[in-house]
């Protein structure tokens, strides 16, 4: 285990090296500068900031001085936000990306699992259409939609939540749902189906055969083993989650880091680009592992360091 | 022994409730008196350095909180700032500022002439890399320090004793006043810059403040923030407002929300709200300083050809450019500078340099101007690409242009494509001249028509297109130099420079941006200006509902 685990870590880091490499001299292929006054600052002005921000070294050289500075922890200023450091803009907005990122997974994940669960046991009866019904609404109408819906009915005129901001659990109810209902309908799909294929087989009959109520072959016997394929698929939706969506954040005026995303690439904030890049490749790989991990711990035939060691 | 724990936890209970309820009473008592503005913001304040500040919210957070020797007023006019009397020598090229005694810092210190040295020279100086920069162009060495080839202190700016400052310049300035109510040309405080160091700016509290406001909460990235009233400032007498919070929102949806739930007191509208609010009380049309623009790369024959340019101009009807493309949100251009930014004896600048059919939609001038073209440069078809950014509405607008173009000249005629690009990208090619026709935009820096017309000077480098015309180069030369010193002279140099360039169709304008606002009734006196900064909100209140 401590040497499949070691063997892991170190592809993780080799993978976190070949994004970053990769990132940084296709980020060093868009056009423009990183200057938002670009447009009215003549080429000369241009090439002395150049000069000052060293952007007039050849790329491989930038690329060995950012490389040295990621390893000593310093991942450089933004340009957008003048002399801010990226470590500190990424600490300071991740914050609320990730606190909205884990509610509306386990909104989505809780309530998809019951969900897919009702509808596979009453499986082609109108619960189970309606449930199927419900996911592809879910997962075909777009968060944002839902979101501008939320926000003008429950907020404007029910007046039941804050309509934007941020600022404690009230204000993060709204962003869950609409966060939330991707991951539900997901999950309740995704649990549907493998719920239906664990009460096709032969254990379960045994179960039914031993009399065990609707209820406990569920919950002791199908659920458990139902899980493994949402396993799979929870773990890279929560990282995506976590990171921030910009339109949701946007909408709810929620000062997370989902547009940063966006905005470092248009603006060509090389340091920030690298940073966000960075984060998600980290925090998915992270989770890759983890989610190997857990598979381990939910199904022990999979085994995770086989016998080859 | 239990019981009496809980009697006694009840107890406390019991009166810290009494005791918030109490303070809630008290803090709304006080809420009824105060003079609170809430303004919704569209996008985060990145910086309170303002020799490094870039972007509209800065420079507004640095207007009021802030202040140079001027301060600009309603229709961009000056009115005092720290400077108190004001001497130009007979050649134009030296500003005796006399400065006021009573000017504080927010730490108490006092606001002399040696804050406003240290500051030019360190926006000047290439290591601090300011982007705005270049309008200090005209102080005497600033270019020569910006290039690296000077020292900072050899800048044209000298403190004598505390309160007075002599600024020399190497060639007449004549809006040289204009730019003093722009944010890069304010004091800093030398000790409190050197003190914070890389921190300086990235957070309220590593700045201080000479303006009539001082800004609160806001911790470089966080998308709340307030100015409160300042009282250090110098003019506190004046200052109305106790409050103003401002909250960033970037779906005008959700601010529109906001300011129905009267969480918010003002805040920018989005093209199809603008379309269902007009006219409703409140509702705002905030002509801003930028005009956008076809630029027509001149390297190819067939641009170089003016009949071709007018052709071109002839065949785009801007008022159903602005209905569909930009929703009505904006205004139909009348030339290349923008309206609503400087007048002269009552009339603005765009009606006394206006050249109807230079931005006038007529198909059949246009066909007829075309064929002569054509003949002209000896091709009976021409083949052309419109550059244009990404977004949606660039989108529309550049497809807008090529079917307009199209119709009008037929396909046998003419073919248009588009290629929408990432603004960045835009630039880049604009610069590079790797074009052929560009949708380009321009906001102007300060109240003043040169600061449109100085680019399509035959040397300027954002004159990308190529543009020449002698006369033109002369009037605006002239502008700067010889009548620099007679306004009505100067004026009339620009109008006719203006009706050259339209009547020879040096760019072809489109529209000029507006922005619609929906602004409570109750908020009163705020300043807003199209040029440069926008908001002063230094004598602005809260009245009635």
């Amino acid at each position: 285990m401590k040497k499949y685990l070691l063997k892991r870590v170190f592809y993780m880091a080799l993978t976190l090296f070949l994004v970053a490499t990769i990132t940084f001299f296709l980020m060093k292929l868009m056009p423009g500068t990183p200057y938002s006054n670009q447009e009215k600052m003549s080429p000369e002005q241009i090439a002395i900031m150049n000069q000052q921000y060293g952007l007039d070294k050849p790329i491989w050289m930038q690329y060995l001085l950012y490389i040295g500075g990621m390893l000593h922890g310093d991942m450089g200023t933004s340009f957008q936000f003048s002399n801010q450091p990226v470590s500190y803009l990424i600490s300071s907005r991740i914050g609320a990306s990730a606190q909205l990122g884990i509610q509306a997974m386990i909104f989505g994940v809780f309530f998809g699992i019951i969900f897919g669960s009702i509808a596979a046991i009453n499986r082609n009866t109108w619960v189970d259409t309606g449930v199927t019904i419900l996911s592809i609404i879910g997962k075909s109408v777009p968060n944002f939609v839902l979101a501008v819906l939320l926000q003008y009915y429950i907020a404007l005129k029910l007046g039941w939540f804050p309509i934007a901001d941020w600022g404690g659990f009230a204000y993060t109810v709204l962003p869950t749902i609409a966060l939330g209902v991707g991951p539900l309908a997901e999950t309740s799909r995704f649990m549907r189906t493998g719920m239906v294929d664990v009460l096709n087989s032969d254990y379960i009959e045994l179960a039914k055969a031993k009399g065990l109520s609707k209820f406990q072959i569920v919950y002791h016997h199908a659920l458990r083993n139902s899980l493994i394929p949402l396993v799979t698929l929870i773990g890279p939706y929560t990282v995506a989650l976590m990171t921030g969506s910009m339109v949701i954040e946007n909408i709810f005026s929620i000062p997370g880091i989902g547009e940063q995303f966006v905005k470092s690439i248009l603006t060509n904030d090389y340091p920030t680009i690298m940073g966000v890049t960075m984060l998600f490749s980290a925090g998915l790989v992270a989770v890759i592992l983890l989610t190997d991990i857990i598979y381990g711990i939910i199904d022990p035939r999979i085994r995770l360091a086989g016998n080859e060691g | 022994m239990k019981l009496a724990k809980l009697a006694k936890a009840g107890a406390v209970v019991a009166l810290s409730a009494v005791f918030l309820a109490a303070c809630g009473k008290s803090s709304d008592n006080s809420a009824s008196d105060k003079q609170v503005l809430n303004w919704s913001e569209s996008a985060e304040l990145p910086s309170m350095d303002l020799s490094k500040a870039t972007d509209t919210v800065s420079f507004n957070q640095l207007n009021n909180s802030m202040e140079g020797l001027y301060r600009l007023g309603k229709n961009s006019k000056i009115e005092p700032g720290i400077a108190t009397k004001t001497e130009v020598s007979d050649d134009g090229l030296t500003y005796t500022f006399t400065l006021r005694k009573n000017a504080k810092w927010s730490n108490g210190d006092p606001v002399t002439a040696k804050d406003f040295v240290y500051s030019w020279q360190r926006t000047v100086d290439p290591k601090t890399s300011s982007q705005y920069a270049y309008l200090f162009d005209g102080v005497a060495n600033a270019q020569d320090i910006m290039d690296g080839k000077k020292q900072p202190s050899e800048l044209g700016i000298k403190a004598d004793g505390d309160h007075k400052l002599v600024v020399t310049l190497d060639k007449q300035v004549p809006y040289f006043k204009l730019l003093m109510g722009f944010p890069v040309f304010f004091p800093q405080n030398q000790k409190v810059v050197e003190e914070y160091g890389d921190k300086y700016g990235t957070a309220s509290k590593y700045m201080v403040y000479n303006g009539p406001f001082v800004l609160k909460d806001w911790t470089g990235t966080n998308l709340s923030w307030t100015l409160a009233k300042n009282k250090n400032y110098w003019d506190k007498s004046k200052v109305k407002l106790d409050e103003i919070n401002y909250k960033v929102n970037k779906s005008t949806t959700t601010a529109y929300n906001l300011y129905q739930s009267g969480k918010v007191d003002a805040t920018v509208l989005g093209a199809e709200q603008a379309r269902q609010l007009k006219g409703q009380t409140g509702y705002t049309d905030r002509k801003e300083a930028s005009v956008f623009y076809l630029q027509l790369n001149e390297q190819k024959a067939e641009f170089a050809n003016t009949k071709i340019r007018q052709a071109i101009s002839k065949a785009i009807d801007r008022e159903q450019y602005v209905k569909q493309v930009l929703a009505g949100a904006s205004t139909p251009a009348k030339g290349f500078v923008s309206s609503g930014l400087a007048e002269r004896n009552g009339k603005d600048f765009v009606d006394a340099a206006y050249v109807k059919s230079a931005v006038e939609y007529n198909e059949k001038d246009a066909k007829k101007l075309f064929e002569e073209g054509l003949k002209e440069v000896g091709q009976d078809k021409i083949e052309f690409s419109i550059l244009g950014d990404d977004t949606d509405t660039s989108k529309k607008a550049t497809e807008f242009l090529q079917s307009e173009i199209t119709e009008t000249f037929g396909s046998d005629k003419v073919k248009v494509t588009v290629s929408n690009v990432p603004f960045k990208t835009r630039i880049a090619r604009t610069q590079d001249k790797n074009f052929d026709v560009v949708v380009s935009g321009w906001g102007a820096d300060f109240a003043d028509p040169i600061s449109f017309l100085d680019l399509l000077t035959s040397d300027n480098p954002q004159n990308a297109g190529g543009w020449k015309n002698e006369e033109y180069d002369r009037l605006i030369e002239a502008s700067k130099t010889t009548d620099a010193n007679d306004p009505a002279k100067r004026w009339d140099n620009l109008v006719q420079a203006e009706k050259i360039l339209m009547d020879d169709q040096g760019v072809i304008p489109l529209y000029q941006s507006t922005k619609p606002w929906m602004v409570k009734p109750s908020v009163k006196n705020v300043i807003f200006n199209s040029a440069g900064v926008n908001y002063n909100f230094k004598e602005a209140y809260i009245s009635g509902n």
